[in-house]
């Protein structure tokens, strides 16, 4: 195999005799445009349709186009508004410090030489949870009369500690920030270790013969070889917390008194319980909406940082 | 020539009897009724009755679809907007049926029941499900609550049992000071639904209408305002666990059988579950007592009952019809009362309150006696509209802002009085 | 040396603690699975139960066994909760891979009008969460009569994850050099030809990367499922929990004991791929 890991390969150069075969990438691509077109563009088309209605639940057979009228509504909306940043809030959080664990776990990690597959395999395990089922772990975990946690603090302190982790101000945040840490952090650290075992050992040995310190190492050789990877990790990441429904539903539901809330589930009780499905509609395309411009710049700035490692 | 016609004679005999046998296997081949219940624990109890069903009428009955409360209103909903019902009788339940009323998804069921059907069923319950003058869901059982005591801690701190909301909240506030660390004076349900029907309850005792007649919201007069204060006030003081706007049901069952609980308002249906020593530090320990009246002079009686409804897209009406005769029979009724359930026939409520003055246990009679009565006085469902779930959703929310001091009692309540006006607005209530 | 001997003791004690805390929960829950309902969540806590045993695996497994009063496990299908997962998960990973590489070959290795904008809306797609699409896909495939099939749920699962996979296995399409595909092409192969005996086979890695993904995004989905399946048919696991959540009383024990079989699958899968994973990884996140 020639590809080269040393040195930064080029990215393919397109001759002649490519331009000419017109016809295979259409078909190549054929099947994976019509599948997402069916299963995605489409319901997502009947969905913006939707939002421009009336249509709730149960009242199929009065359906009536409104217009922008529910798009009015959700922006006057403050528990829309509130869950909006409040879920900007939450994806910020969470994954800039599952990146800065990420990276420090990683760091460690790589400098453990025997049983890595095995140690893998276990780190990996928060992520083979299906979120619905880490909801209710750390529902229970956090429960204030009888939670794991509670009752570890009621050995240590040896009479009955009620915390309720998932009601006070801002406790109730941070479980939900603490239970994505622990389902997530594990992606962040297999994403950074890849990175890491793929500097070049030549840079390493390089830089401990001039002398420098594990932290100095860390900051000047590990971490910009790794920004590309820390690029992609936030946007894959940004975009899946962004979908957060799952957890947050199981252990809080958003609540008490919108505490919690994040956008889907408010979206979510508004389109099934509360009937609401053209208010939810447009609720999800805003949101849809805003999370395709984070992207957007995402993946600008990845562009840039790899131009910058020479890609 | 005579071998030819032996053998075309013998070739129609076979073909007419391969006919008539098939139409004989078509004949006895079991139609299928098929059925979305509601499931978990007891629930399924009664489903084990029905083989006595198929067997009679020589229909098989499929369960196609088995889940708890909110999942089977989530299906049903969809299934009815969507026009995807593939069963004939479903759950049903008074809280949600107008819901499914609106949706065109079940069908009155007046003419498949006559008065001489309907007659052994207790008033009142028959009533909850009845929408402008049209019977559209069939009693299984109801629930409806009481107040639970610990006569233990009652004794131990001199408490008498409060027959109104004033002293039910006097009486938390007076004893939580002296419980230990970890053992609360009452409880609530603090979210969803749950709460939404505490919080109509208590308001309607203390004379504040959820909707008035003409549908607009009425929980922000005085009577709500009360009652959102009491449950601050409560919460404030420490006579609540503080993790309560996290509970549902279930939670606070749990805490009422670790025995922290002193007194609260608690569905009959738990009875059992109460009183099993293995499951439960309070069994027998606790009594109960007719819920706490309020300033208007009405008892709490928030109350349901799950039923049977026939599907608009069942092809069998007639048989469905006869499937929940069976399953509302005196019988069947009698399995569930068993289990501890509050069955709505009459004939069967005679029975086995005599059963139970026999067993010796003074409370399981006494309970069955209160719940008759107010059964036949206090019982009162919900409103009955399609908006409850969606003004729910609206409501509770602020009222957990509340209780948790983020908003105060005036202030919030007429903030969702406003809310759940624009919603009935947008949904055509005020023409 | 010996200064890299202790900081390399720092980095294994920190890496043991690290993980410890991660896999704690785990622990909690494969515990959880052998205690009876009434150990589990009380105050006092019991720690170590004097009655453990596999009663709730017993019942799932439909020994027929009734572990307490208000067990469910005998109820749940578990069979069919695994045929179902199994099913969905392994046929719409292998067709995301199918359909993913063939995007991404033509993404990375032919220029066409429109080819960066189709990426990127590929990618984008990615933004749309399963509960926004569950009503609309409901509906869609109800007209179509896909509701409670294994099928809908594939397709469903199959788009879901094909973005992922493109842009993954584009990167490591474009990471084989040319001069390779060239020799091929000089011996008389077609580009096609070419594609499928010199740039497939080095692409191992990153199939393996997708695959888990794939596999474990489809195992674990719960939004669009709950939606579409609705008996026995075509719910997965993720739906079944809540077969141990009554409208009052819950199963905690039994939900636990499914959520470690459940477990099983997956970490059978990603210990047979996670080397390739790693190695996959290596090569084809950077260069995009």
């Amino acid at each position: 195999m020639q590809a080269n890991v040393i040195q930064p390969v080029r990215r393919r150069r397109l001759s002649s005799k490519v331009l000419e075969e017109r016809r295979l990438p259409v078909l190549l691509l054929l099947p994976a445009a019509a599948l997402m077109a069916f299963v995605v563009v489409f319901p997502m088309l009947y969905s913006l349709y939707l939002s421009f209605t009336n249509f709730t639940l149960v009242s199929q057979s009065s359906i009536r186009f409104v217009g922008l009228h529910n798009y009015q509504t959700l922006f006057r909306d403050p528990v829309f508004l509130a869950a909006l940043w409040r879920t900007v809030l939450y994806i910020t959080i969470t994954v800039n410090l599952e990146l800065v664990l990420g990276l420090l776990i990683a760091n460690a990690m790589s400098h453990v030489m025997r049983g890595q597959g095995i140690l893998r395999t276990i780190l990996m395990m928060p992520m083979m949870f299906a979120p619905i089922l880490v909801g209710f772990q750390f529902k229970w975990i956090f429960n204030d009369q009888v939670g794991l946690l509670n009752n570890l603090l009621f050995e240590v302190f040896r009479r009955p500690v009620i915390i309720p982790w998932l009601i006070h101000k801002p406790l109730g945040f941070i479980t939900i920030v603490v239970a994505e840490i622990w389902m997530s952090t594990p992606f962040m650290v297999i994403i950074f270790l890849a990175g890491i075992l793929s500097i070049s050992p030549d840079i390493m040995d390089a830089s401990e013969v001039d002398g420098a310190t594990e932290w100095q190492k860390f900051f000047h050789v590990t971490l910009p070889s790794l920004s590309p990877f820390m690029y992609i990790a936030l946007a894959v990441r940004s975009l899946d917390v962004a979908k957060a429904y799952d957890l947050v539903s199981i252990m809080t539901g958003g609540g008490p008194a919108h505490r919690t809330e994040l956008i889907w589930t408010y979206v979510h009780r508004l389109a099934f319980t509360s009937q609401n499905f053209a208010l939810g509609a447009s609720m999800s395309y805003i949101t849809v909406l805003i999370a395709v411009a984070f992207t957007l710049y995402l993946f600008q700035q990845l562009i840039k940082a790899r131009k910058v490692r020479g890609l | 020539m005579r071998k030819s016609l032996v053998i075309v004679a013998a070739f129609l005999l076979l073909a007419v009897s391969a006919f008539a046998t098939g139409g004989q296997e078509a004949a006895k081949a079991p139609k299928v009724l098929k059925c979305a219940f509601i499931g978990g624990a007891n629930y399924e109890e009664l489903y084990k009755e029905i083989p006595k069903w198929e067997a009679k009428t020589g229909m098989k009955v499929e369960i196609v679809y088995k889940g708890d409360g909110f999942q089977i209103d989530k299906k049903l909903k969809t299934d009815f907007a969507a026009g995807l019902v593939d069963y004939d009788v479903c759950w049903d339940h008074s809280s949600f049926f107008t819901q499914y009323i609106k949706a065109g998804g079940i069908v009155p069921l007046d003419e498949y029941f006559s008065a001489e059907d309907l007659k052994d069923f207790i008033p009142k319950i028959l009533d909850s499900g009845k929408r402008d003058g049209k019977l559209w869901i069939m009693p299984r059982h109801f629930d409806i609550s009481c107040l639970h005591y610990r006569t233990d801690l009652f004794q131990q701190y001199g408490l008498k049992v409060p027959g109104t909301w004033d002293e039910f909240k006097a009486t938390a506030l007076k004893v939580q000071p002296q419980l230990p660390a970890g053992v609360y004076a009452t409880e609530f349900a603090g979210k969803e639904e749950a709460l939404t029907g505490r919080f109509y309850e208590v308001s309607s005792c203390e004379g504040a209408q959820y909707f008035d007649k003409k549908w607009k919201p009425g929980f922000n007069a005085p009577g709500g305002v009360k009652a959102a204060t009491m449950f601050r006030d409560l919460y404030k003081a420490g006579a609540m666990p503080p993790g309560m706007t996290g509970f549902v049901w279930e939670d606070v069952a749990k805490n009422w059988v670790a025995g922290n609980i002193v007194m609260y308002t608690e569905w009959y249906g738990w009875y059992s579950y109460f009183q099993d020593p293995s499951a439960s530090k309070a069994a027998g320990l606790f009594d109960i007592a007719r819920q706490p009246k309020g300033d208007a002079g009405v008892y709490g009686g928030w109350a349901g009952q799950h039923s049977f409804s026939i599907t608009k897209a069942s092809k069998q009406k007639k048989t469905a019809a006869d499937f929940i005769k069976f399953i509302t029979s005196a019988e069947s009724q009698s399995v569930e009362a068993n289990l501890g359930f509050l069955v709505t026939r009459s004939a069967v409520w005679d029975k086995i309150i005599a059963d139970a003055k026999a067993s010796g246990k003074a409370l399981d009679a006494k309970r069955l006696e209160l719940a008759q009565y107010q059964a036949a006085n206090d019982f009162r469902t919900p409103p009955l509209v399609a908006e409850w779930l969606p003004s729910s959703d609206i409501v509770y929310p602020i009222v957990q802002a509340i209780i948790l001091g983020d908003k105060a009692p005036q202030a919030g309540l007429d903030e969702a009085a406003a809310k759940v006006e624009a919603m009935m607005k947008e949904r055509g209530y005020y023409k | 040396m010996s200064m890299r001997h202790r900081r390399h003791a720092g980095a294994k004690v920190a890496t043991g603690l690290v993980l410890t805390l991660f896999f704690l929960p785990v622990l909690w829950l494969i515990l959880t699975s052998f205690r009876p309902n009434i150990e589990i969540n009380t105050r006092p806590p019991v720690w170590l139960s004097r009655n453990l045993n596999f009663d709730s695996y017993l019942a799932l497994l439909g020994f027929g066994v009734n572990p307490e009063r208000f067990a469910f496990g005998e109820n749940v299908p578990f069979g069919a909760y695994l045929r179902n997962s199994l099913v969905t998960a392994l046929f719409a990973t292998a067709f995301a891979l199918v359909l993913g590489t063939l995007a991404a070959y033509a993404f990375s290795s032919f220029k066409f009008r429109g080819r960066n904008g189709l990426f990127l809306t590929l990618m984008l797609l990615r933004a749309i969460p399963g509960i926004a699409l569950s009503l609309p896909l409901f509906f869609l495939f109800t007209r179509l009569g896909l509701t409670d099939t294994l099928l809908g749920l594939i397709l469903a699962y199959t788009a879901l994850n094909v973005p992922f996979t493109a842009w993954l296995m584009a990167g490591f399409i474009g990471e084989i050099p040319e001069s390779l595909n060239d020799a091929a092409l000089i011996d008389g192969c077609s580009k096609w030809t070419a594609f499928l005996r010199v740039e497939l086979p080095l692409v191992g890695p990153g199939l393996a990367a997708s695959g888990i993904f794939a596999f474990l995004t489809s195992w674990n989905e719960f939004a669009v499922a709950s939606v579409i399946s609705r008996t026995t048919a075509a719910k997965t696991f993720p739906v079944g929990l809540f077969d141990f959540t009554g409208e009052f009383v819950s199963d905690w024990r039994g939900m636990c004991a499914m959520s470690v079989l459940m477990l099983i699958p997956a970490v059978i899968f990603v210990l047979i791929v996670q080397r390739q994973l790693l190695r996959g990884l290596t090569l084809g996140a950077v260069k995009g």
